[in-house]
């Protein structure tokens, strides 16, 4: 539970401000200029800030969105994503947030209106092209959903651009707003999912996967279209049985139809995100394993990297055709 | 001096926790409950330790800039590790009553730079949260709805630097409000109000120490590592690489012990490629969990 806001004196009378207040009536509720002066301060201890964050309201000025990187994943069509929230409830592993940010408070943007207004922009720049715009690359987009209300301000903006899809990436179950409304068709919900072993150890404070793999069959029974992300791939000595098992208990009763994409990614951390999430776990297995550096990169290497990937692209094609199967290089 | 007589070369001392007082007479009950014996006495800034029960206090005088160095010379004096817990304590102005109630400090202002701090991890079960304003003069107008202090703010501007902003921590109990004047603050009556509330602060040293301990743990140095750099030259480039091999290689053999009487006639490079091939080798057969 949140039990201290960090608020910008600017958005304190923002209507997704007031939502939070109506929503958390006995936080402690403190101003601050601009988020930056808590957010960025040195000296933070991500892993003991990660036991109790607050939440810290702010309003984006700028980069609303951005281009994704090159091997993102699906590369079909000009894609873009955006960040409504930095940090996440969950405490995964290998998470690049604890790499990336010094402090693991939650940022939230709550001027979603300026967010969809820099997407009509670019909806209007590329008129005609399929576009897709990506929720949940520093943030779950689900996970703060009760409280936020994202989703479902996101979903009426996208309603009205049906050739312009939207992505929200998640881990959460928190899947009501979607459930409560009908599916829309440019939607995707996409799910991270890891072997159920796996899972339990490093993603910590996340719904487990059997309750991930519940939510995708209730999604997707209610028509919406899914995704699931198997990224990071981790490796283990018996990963190919763990991986395969995975795969069954998703298909097993879910319409292939629903499923929109698949892609999957190796473990890869820059060099100097690998060491700081190394120095927070210091005692994980994770970080224990003899990874390889490369140009600045820090992964299992080639040869791992070979073998799951030709393992998953042939287990996969099982189950789905090979034009859904994406595999993220980045 | 007292019984610390080893201070200036151990450099083994353990204190969890750190206080970083203004006033002797906020001082004198932590001395008092923690049974802390004087250290240091000849300088500016007196010391009080007790190293069995992981308590050191400094006393700074009045003043942000004189909190600042303070703590830093308590810090340097007694070689303080980084994972300690800081702590500024004392008594504050405040706009509301009644006079003893105790707070943490959430936000802290300098009203002389502007400069804003936001110290610890909040501990609202425990303890309510306020904001303080650090003021270069006794505050009696009590305009804003918070904490008046002189030294919060320059303590904040250093301590999170001694280990970091989640083990620093202001704590300040109420002596002054607009209807109990700040010119009936007496000693005896700073040492009842924070005797009053001596179980509280032993419930948020708890909480902090679980903090300490876990800050501790992942930055101690394993004997053997120390034992090993003693013995061989390592330059700080294998010393990085050394621990990290070594962080990976106790990892994978929780059991196993480094046994230095089997490198005797080793060099550095051969130490740390020894326990790559064995992490290696070992990975053959890898368990993430």
């Amino acid at each position: 539970m949140i039990e201290t806001i960090f608020f910008e004196e600017e958005i304190y009378e923002h209507p997704t401000t007031e939502r939070i207040r109506r929503a958390l009536p006995r936080a402690g509720w403190v101003p601050i200029d601009r988020y930056q002066e808590l957010f960025n301060k040195r000296h933070q201890n991500f892993k003991l800030q990660k036991k109790n964050p607050a939440l810290i309201l702010a309003k984006k000025h700028d980069n609303f969105v951005l281009p994704v990187p090159s091997g993102f994943g699906m590369d079909s069509h000009k894609s873009f994503y955006f960040s409504h929230m930095y940090n996440c409830l969950y405490d995964c592993k290998y998470c690049f947030l604890q790499g990336m940010y010094s402090s693991a408070n939650f940022v939230l943007f709550v001027n979603y209106e300026d967010f969809f207004t820099s997407i009509s922009e670019k909806i209007d720049k590329y008129n005609g092209k399929t576009l897709t715009f990506f929720s949940g690359y520093d943030c779950d987009s689900l996970a703060f959903d009760k409280l936020s209300g994202f989703a479902d301000e996101a979903l009426n903006f996208f309603s009205d651009f049906p050739n312009t899809e939207l992505e929200l990436r998640t881990k959460s179950i928190a899947i009501s707003s979607l459930l409560q409304r009908r599916a829309l068709s440019n939607c995707i919900v996409a799910f991270s999912l890891s072997p159920a072993e796996i899972a339990k150890s490093l993603d910590s404070k996340a719904p487990s996967i059997s309750r991930r793999i519940s939510a995708i069959k209730q999604l997707a029974g209610a028509g919406w279209k899914i995704g699931l992300r198997f990224d990071p791939l981790i490796y283990t000595s018996d990963w190919k049985e763990l991986y395969s098992a995975l795969f069954a208990d998703i298909m097993n009763g879910l319409d292939p139809e629903r499923i929109h994409s698949i892609s999957y990614g190796p473990l890869r951390f820059p060099k100097k995100m690998y060491k700081k999430a190394a120095s927070l776990h210091t005692e994980h297995k994770l970080f224990a394993f003899p990874m390889e550096e490369t140009n600045g990169v820090v992964s299992y290497g080639t040869k791992i990297e070979t073998q799951m990937h030709d393992f998953l692209k042939s287990e996969l094609n099982n189950y789905i055709s090979e034009n859904k199967i994406f595999q993220c290089t980045i | 001096m007292s019984e610390f007589t080893d201070v200036e070369n151990n450099t083994e001392l353990q204190f969890k926790f750190c206080w970083v007082t203004a006033l002797r007479a906020e001082a004198t009950p932590l001395i008092d409950a923690f049974n802390m014996k004087i250290v240091e006495n000849k300088s500016l800034f007196p010391i009080y330790a007790n190293e069995e029960k992981g308590h050191a206090l400094v006393i700074s005088g009045i003043g942000s800039i004189k909190s600042a160095a303070a703590a830093t010379f308590l810090k340097n004096h007694l070689k303080i590790n980084d994972h300690s817990a800081w702590i500024n304590f004392g008594i504050a102005g405040f706009f509301k009553g009644p006079i003893g109630d105790i707070y943490q400090a959430n936000k802290v202002v300098s009203k002389e730079s502007g400069a804003a701090f936001f110290p610890g991890l909040r501990l609202s079960k425990l303890i309510p949260a306020a904001i303080l304003f650090t003021v270069s003069k006794p505050e009696n107008g009590y305009k804003e709805k918070v904490l008046y202090d002189m030294e919060a703010a320059g303590f904040c501007e250093m301590a999170p630097s001694f280990s970091c902003n989640e083990l620093t921590y202001v704590i300040k109990i109420v002596s002054d409000t607009p209807s109990a004047s700040s010119s009936l603050i007496t000693k005896h009556l700073v040492r009842e109000l924070i005797e009053k509330q001596l179980s509280k602060i032993s419930d948020i040293l708890a909480e902090i120490e679980i903090l300490v301990e876990e800050e501790k743990k992942r930055l101690s140095i394993p004997n053997e590592v120390i034992e090993f750099e003693k013995r061989f030259k390592f330059t700080e480039t294998n010393k990085y690489k050394f621990r990290e091999i070594y962080r990976k290689w106790k990892i994978a053999f929780p059991s196993k012990r480094l046994d230095l009487s089997e490198f005797l006639n080793s060099q550095p490079k051969e130490i740390i490629l020894r326990l790559e091939k064995e992490v290696l080798l070992n990975a053959e057969d890898w368990n993430a969990l």
